[in-house]
């Protein structure tokens, strides 16, 4: 337990110390909050804000698993720190755990803050009942997140082609997925594929707690979708994963 | 003290799928005692880094045995102390944060007094708190070798210790590998410097193209080879006087020095000597040089070892 406390201490501080994971992590994602919130605010802003926040929230998650959690387990990769790692005694389990535990600390922590500037200068209303019943949605939508930046990280060799497919995937869901803009919105083609996407799932698993602390009607097919995603996912990426790049 | 602690058994060992697979190791046997320093000398590819992986634990061979304090490698990884040749440390921990991090991989928590104790022994007391990327390559390599020991380990592995560093560190590290070895450690490390591997090593073993090609004390396998002495000197002989010098074998140039290989060197040089006068000429810069393990690498395979 010590062992594993120890570990996800220092993946913890790597995490917080390198300066572009902290930009993308934390200034990025309230910076889309000040841009959305100045372009498509309006006049109803409080409104506005309880339909993006938890959008904005959502396309964090998505972008923290397929960008920044997947760079992190490639650059580990590149750098040989796996290759280090691989040759200790320490279980491979335990450092599963302990890379997981950190991953979902910084995206909680990431939601938190949106949240909170959201709280804070725009006015949300944010009763804790909705907060609490949105917990399980973001833990589960993030867990599903790291499981595809992990097979991301497992088809990429380096570090530069993780950041391309991730970012392909991530720009690709943001509007067609119901995230930052309203899927009615979009032609019929895609109202058929969205709802299928990994990112519409998360959509709607945390939306319709955070913004009237009620699930969403369809909540057990989205549900459904991002157990099937996450599971595929896990499995894919264990089967992919390597201790070593290819030189 | 003369039980073997690493044996290693007929081992293949490959890399690589298809037409990218390297056939690595092609039947390498060799034992190291407890508390030896035991060199694996050869050049670039030679397979030194692959047998090492076995060691670690890090790469299954295709056939043959290994043996770790007894164990599987898989099972001895607590055993080793290891420094990859590609240190491989996170950037953004302190030294301090790292070592704990690495002991704890080990399973082992040194406390605040025993870290103090390792980052004094290895000169890193005032780099406590900095980052290791702001360390210099002597400093982080004396990082990684204190991450090898934090485990407080008996066997200690160390690929390339010394590859990247200048003279100075060099001499840094040869020291702290002397003194792992005066406190009963068994160490391990692989170099393509013979100078290397005969200040520090014990025994050695020549690895070339993925097999041995000598083990022994660097000595003795330099004695075993026969190869002869050499003396040189700056003069301006015709060759073929000098070859029909007493005792000498070849004569050539190499640069500016006259290179004569001789049976007896005791006999050639003062005929040397004789054969100058004799046309006016004095010899300067002379030198007999007794033959090492480059020589040895030389005989052995016909290349120069950082060829």
């Amino acid at each position: 337990m010590r062992r594993f406390f120890i570990l996800t201490k220092a993946m913890f501080l790597v995490y917080l110390r390198e300066r572009s994971t902290l930009f993308w992590n934390f200034a990025f994602p309230v910076f889309l909050l000040v841009i959305y919130a100045a372009v498509f605010g309006g006049d109803n802003l409080a409104g506005f804000m309880s339909w993006m926040v938890p959008g904005v929230l959502a396309i964090n998650i998505l972008a923290f698993g397929l960008i920044s959690s997947a760079t992190m387990m490639t650059e580990f990769r590149q750098k040989g720190v796996l290759r280090r790692l691989q040759a200790s005694p320490v279980p491979t389990l335990t450092l599963v755990g302990a890379y997981i535990l950190v991953n979902v600390a910084i995206a909680v922590l990431q939601a938190a803050l949106v949240v909170a500037v959201a709280m804070t200068f725009y006015g949300l209303k944010m009763p804790a009942a909705n907060l609490l019943l949105a917990l399980p949605m973001v833990l589960l939508s993030v867990l599903m997140s790291v499981a595809l930046g992990q097979v991301v990280s497992g088809l990429a060799p380096g570090s530069g082609g993780a950041v391309a497919i991730g970012q392909i995937l991530y720009f690709g869901q943001m509007f067609i997925a119901d995230l930052i803009l309203p899927i009615e919105q979009m032609p019929d083609w895609i109202q058929k594929v969205g709802p299928w996407l990994p990112g519409y799932a998360i959509a709607q698993l945390v939306r319709p707690p955070l913004q009237s602390g009620a699930l969403s009607p369809d909540f057990a097919v989205n549900l459904l979708l991002a157990l099937v995603y996450g599971a595929a996912a896990a499995l894919l990426a264990a089967r992919l994963f390597k201790w070593e790049a290819r030189n | 003290m003369t039980d073997p602690i690493l044996e290693i058994e007929n081992v293949h060992a490959a890399y690589g799928r298809g037409a990218a697979r390297v056939e690595a190791l092609k039947g390498v046997s060799l034992q190291v005692k407890r508390g030896e320093i035991f060199g694996l000398l050869g050049p670039n590819g030679a397979g030194k880094t692959t047998l090492l992986s076995c060691l670690e634990g890090l790469l299954t061979p295709e056939s043959g045995s290994l043996r770790v304090a007894g164990r599987e490698p898989k099972r001895a990884k607590d055993r080793l102390g290891i420094q990859l040749q590609k240190t491989a440390l996170l950037d953004d921990l302190t030294v301090a944060e790292l070592i704990e991090f690495y002991a704890a991989l080990y399973g082992a928590f040194p406390t605040r007094a025993q870290i103090d104790a390792l980052l004094a022994r290895f000169d890193l007391t005032e780099k406590r708190g900095q980052f290791i990327r702001r360390l210099s390559g002597g400093q982080q390599q004396r990082v990684a070798l204190a991450i090898a020991l934090a485990n407080n380990p008996e066997i200690v592995v160390l690929d390339e210790p010394t590859s990247a560093l200048d003279p100075h560190a060099r001499r840094a590290v040869w020291d702290i590998i002397r003194a792992l070895h005066d406190e009963g450690r068994t160490v391990v490390i692989t170099t393509h410097a013979m100078e290397e591997a005969e200040a520090l090593c014990g025994r050695v073993a020549i690895i070339d193209r993925g097999q041995i090609i000598a083990c022994g004390a660097p000595a003795a396998i330099v004695a075993g080879l026969n190869i002869n002495p050499v003396l040189k000197a700056t003069v301006e002989l015709p060759l073929e006087q000098v070859r029909a010098l007493p005792g000498t074998l070849t004569a050539r140039y190499t640069g500016q020095y006259l290179e004569v290989e001789t049976t007896h060197p005791q006999t050639t040089m003062p005929a040397l000597h004789a054969l100058a006068a004799q046309l006016g000429r004095t010899l300067s810069e002379v030198a007999l040089r007794q033959p090492n393990l480059e020589d040895a690498f030389l005989k052995l395979t016909g290349r120069t070892l950082n060829a």
